[in-house]
């Protein structure tokens, strides 16, 4: 009987598979422009005199986020811009992204229907299911040859990652990954308060909790009121990632992170140093030290308290603080000096903190699968594209009138934002490959007379923070390890917990209570999985 | 000691309960006007008092700096146009063919009424997938077309019933007497049941008008074209262009900020359904009662 079933069940997918690849075939030619010839498709040997046949597609579809500037619309200026650069247009239609949810529901309605974008930016491991529906285009035979900018970006270690997690287990690269080769997240702790105060930068945990302590009772913005928070975050226990890491806790944006513990690796949710962080946090979560609304707070309320001058310490990005430093001048007049903080290690945890490091090696772009040899090779030159350097600040300042004007030195200057008639910049190099100094370039960019004061200290903290990052052991495992147990990955239970231990509502022995759950609830099969893929990579 | 006696009086019993009723409605009422007026006072509070979270119940910094900035937005405005047209047409639309759907599913005398109310209760059962439905809707060439707010709204079947239900109950006398004066069927429908139907054309054309001036669903599948979006969609498109957005842009020295800017485009939104509400209200209790009582 099972075995019947199987049957059917097999007979089923190979008509299904059959159907996917119908559909591919049909959108491939479907989107085809009129000028493609197809005889390079047709023999689809590659042989050179074909190759000469090779028509590029008048324009390709690229998508990513649009935080609500105009699309990029075909004979519009920005598609003339990328005409004028890459030889074919590009268009890139309005998709709701918010926060990628509608945007992977957008894609993948428009996958199935054959009506996908040539190359888009894939979220929360989406690219996974494309993968084994054979929606993605291979690229590993491409990739040298027609993105060579993109082929050497990228370090060999990562590529060799990439092709570890392919989904399909045949170790080919579907996909491109982000390049960030700096440390961009740190703690930025208000330097001026310190001094007011008299206080020396604090090294040690005991003396953090003192500044905490002098930043909540000392009225450091000199207002007369004890309003000052003197740290916090977001709500789901986000955005207090450095606090986790005094206790060697690997964490991103608030996302619990695999790293080794006892020589192997291990979801850091479920080890003592998240048991000790969290019980420390409850701790000054108790005293008030901590933000009460913290787990409230979305990011408009948080970002909002530190741009009215209320905030001591705060974890973010060091190259957008000067944003806040003149929020606060704006609202109260007050030149607020945000200073890295050093990584401080917990009591007990001697040499243990850290910054994690940003992720170089998260999937990034795909391109959709197509057998049109001139598609296919139009879709490879955006990838290139977005990889060459030389680009970069082209693709950043866009059409002259619409992003930038040139100033009497020949400067370029950024015109102010209106997402009324800016069209998306749709191509960035600097959302695909970042390091210390294009972020300082950034930077030095948009320093004018009222705000170079801000920015400076932006560009000190950017540079001042490269020494602490660390790469973890779990850097880049695949979405694939949480396969069926979809609340492990959503870390819906360490939410619960970690909330109400930190809130007090839970006493911190409830925390082991949390880790038998997790086990139980999948934990011990993920963590299986995620093992089994660490010592795959490092065979 | 008169005055005494009166409020005794008008406290005791059924008095005392209405007042009771009275006040939680009122407490009710209040409540649900609290967001409102918050967004309301955020609209026109500057940019600092929105950064600190200052403003409650009244505008702190009273600024017009965030409508006119809102209002000055053509593509705002466009949106709005949308939205009205397609509510109006849509509802038009939408009361036509359900007169012209319920009036016969009403009638025990016509043969396929069974058969065809089946199919119609089916469809309030058995929704369509959403994958089916979205390339159904692309195969009829409505992505990106601005009929893709309008035709699929047409028909629910719960409205349908709902009208049906009051059809139903409309004398058959009259109609009778409206065909022997020599009335055809739709001369009786048009001439005669309809003009005593307003109660139930007003609240089942509120129902469809609620959900189509509210669509977000639908144009947030088909519709890519930003010159087609609508009011919904651009609110859901503003309340997002400020989130977590790490790019670094040029500091702009503006006296709004998102949360200011999601309150102006919150109220205007608001605002037509808030006018018309009134005008439709008394007809809006009675018909919504038809469908209770009447299978």
């Amino acid at each position: 009987m099972k075995k019947s079933v199987n049957k059917i069940l097999a007979g089923l997918m190979a008509v299904s598979l059959l159907a996917g690849c119908g559909a591919n075939s049909q959108s491939a030619s479907e989107n085809q422009s009129p000028a493609v010839t197809q005889g390079g498709a047709q023999n689809g040997s590659g042989d050179s005199h074909e190759e000469e046949e090779v028509v590029l597609p008048e324009y390709i579809e690229f998508q990513r986020d649009n935080p609500g500037f105009l699309p990029v619309e075909k004979d519009g200026q920005m598609y003339n811009f990328y005409k004028d650069i890459l030889g074919f247009g590009v268009i890139m239609p309005y998709i709701e992204w918010n926060g990628g949810t509608t945007y992977q529901e957008q894609i993948n309605l428009r996958v199935t229907a054959g009506q996908a974008p040539d190359v888009y930016v894939v979220v929360n491991g989406m690219e996974n299911q494309l993968i084994l529906d054979g929606a993605v285009l291979d690229l590993t035979d491409y990739l040298q040859e027609y993105a060579p900018h993109c082929w050497e970006a990228v370090d060999e270690s990562i590529w060799n990652l990439i092709r570890k997690n392919d989904p399909t287990g045949q170790e080919r690269i579907w996909y491109v990954p982000k390049v960030f080769d700096y440390q961009s997240h740190g703690a930025m702790i208000r330097q001026d308060w310190l001094d007011t105060l008299g206080l020396e930068m604090p090294t040690t945990q005991d003396e953090f909790v003192e500044v905490l302590r002098a930043f909540k009772n000392n009225d450091p913005n000199g207002n007369g009121v004890a309003d000052e928070i003197p740290t916090g975050g977001r709500a789901e226990a986000r955005w207090m990632d450095y606090l986790f890491y005094m206790y060697g806790v690997a964490m991103y944006e608030g996302f619990p992170c695999w790293d080794l513990y006892d020589g192997q690796l291990t979801y850091s949710a479920v080890t003592p140093n998240m048991r000790d962080a969290l019980e420390w946090l409850a701790s000054l979560y108790k005293e008030q030290l901590i933000d009460p609304e913290t787990l409230f707070n979305d990011k408009a309320a948080w970002d909002g308290k530190v741009s009215s001058n209320l905030v001591g310490i705060y974890y973010h990005l060091p190259q957008t603080d000067y944003i806040r430093a003149m929020d606060i001048e704006n609202a109260t007049g007050a030149k607020a000096d945000f200073a890295v903080l050093p990584a401080i290690s917990a009591n007990g945890y001697e040499g243990s903190g850290f910054y994690q490091a940003v992720r170089s090696g998260d999937p990034q772009y795909v391109v959709n699968y197509t057998e049109d040899p001139g598609r296919i090779i139009a879709c490879m030159k955006v990838l290139d594209a977005l990889y060459d350097l030389d680009n970069a600040e082209t693709f950043k300042f866009g059409v002259e009138g619409m992003y930038y004007t040139v100033n009497a030195d020949g400067k370029k200057e950024y015109l102010p934002e209106d997402k009324s008639r800016q069209e998306r910049l749709a191509l960035s190099v600097y959302d695909t490959v970042a390091n210390e100094e294009i972020v300082v370039d950034m930077l030095e960019d948009i320093r004018s007379e009222e705000n170079g004061w801000a920015v400076d200290h932006s560009i000190r903290n950017v540079r001042e923070i490269q020494q602490y990052g660390r790469i973890i052991a779990g850097n880049n495992i695949p979405n694939t390890i949480y396969e069926d147990y979809e609340d492990i990955g959503a870390r819906t239970l360490y939410v619960e917990y970690a909330s109400k231990i930190i809130s007090g509502e839970w006493p911190i022995e409830k925390f082991d209570e949390f880790v038998e759950k997790w086990y139980a609830s999948g934990g011990d099969a993920v963590t299986q999985r995620a093992r089994t893929w660490y010592e795959n990579l490092n065979n | 000691m008169k005055g005494r006696k009166t409020v005794r009086k008008a406290l005791s019993g059924d008095s005392l309960y209405s007042f009771c009723v009275t006040l939680f409605l009122i407490l009710f009422g209040i409540a649900s006007m609290i967001p409102l007026a918050s967004e309301l006072a955020l609209s026109f509070s500057s940019k600092a008092a929105s950064d600190m979270n200052a403003v409650t119940l009244w505008p702190v910094g009273f600024t017009l700096e965030s409508w006119k900035y809102m209002l000055s937005q053509l593509s705002l405005w466009r949106s709005f146009w949308v939205s009205i047209t397609t509510t109006v047409i849509g509802v038009a639309l939408s009361l036509l063919i359900n007169v012209l759907m319920a009036y016969p599913l009403a009638k025990s005398d016509f043969p396929l009424q069974k058969a065809l109310m089946l199919f119609v209760v089916f469809t309030m059962i058995f929704k369509a997938p959403t994958v089916p439905y979205y390339l159904q809707i692309v195969k009829l060439g409505l992505r990106d077309n601005y009929w893709v707010m309008v035709l699929p709204h047409i028909l629910n079947a719960y409205n349908l019933i709902v009208m049906r239900s009051f059809i139903r109950g409309f004398p058959p006398d009259i109609e009778e007497a409206a065909a022997i004066d020599g009335c055809g069927k739709f001369g009786t429908l048009f001439k005669v049941v309809m003009p005593s139907s307003k109660p139930v054309l007003m609240t089942v054309g509120l129902y469809y008008g609620v959900t189509l001036w509210n669509q977000y669903h639908n144009p947030l599948m088909f519709v890519s074209d930003t010159k087609l979006f609508p009011l919904q969609m651009k609110i859901q498109q503003i309340l997002n262009s400020g989130g977590d957005m790490v790019a670094i842009t040029k500091f702009a020295d503006v006296n709004y900020t998102t949360a200011t800017l999601s309150a102006v485009v919150v109220i205007f939104a608001i605002l037509p359904v808030l006018i018309v509400y009134p005008f439709v209200q008394k007809h809006f209790t009675k018909g919504a009662m038809v469908g209770s009582v009447k299978g």
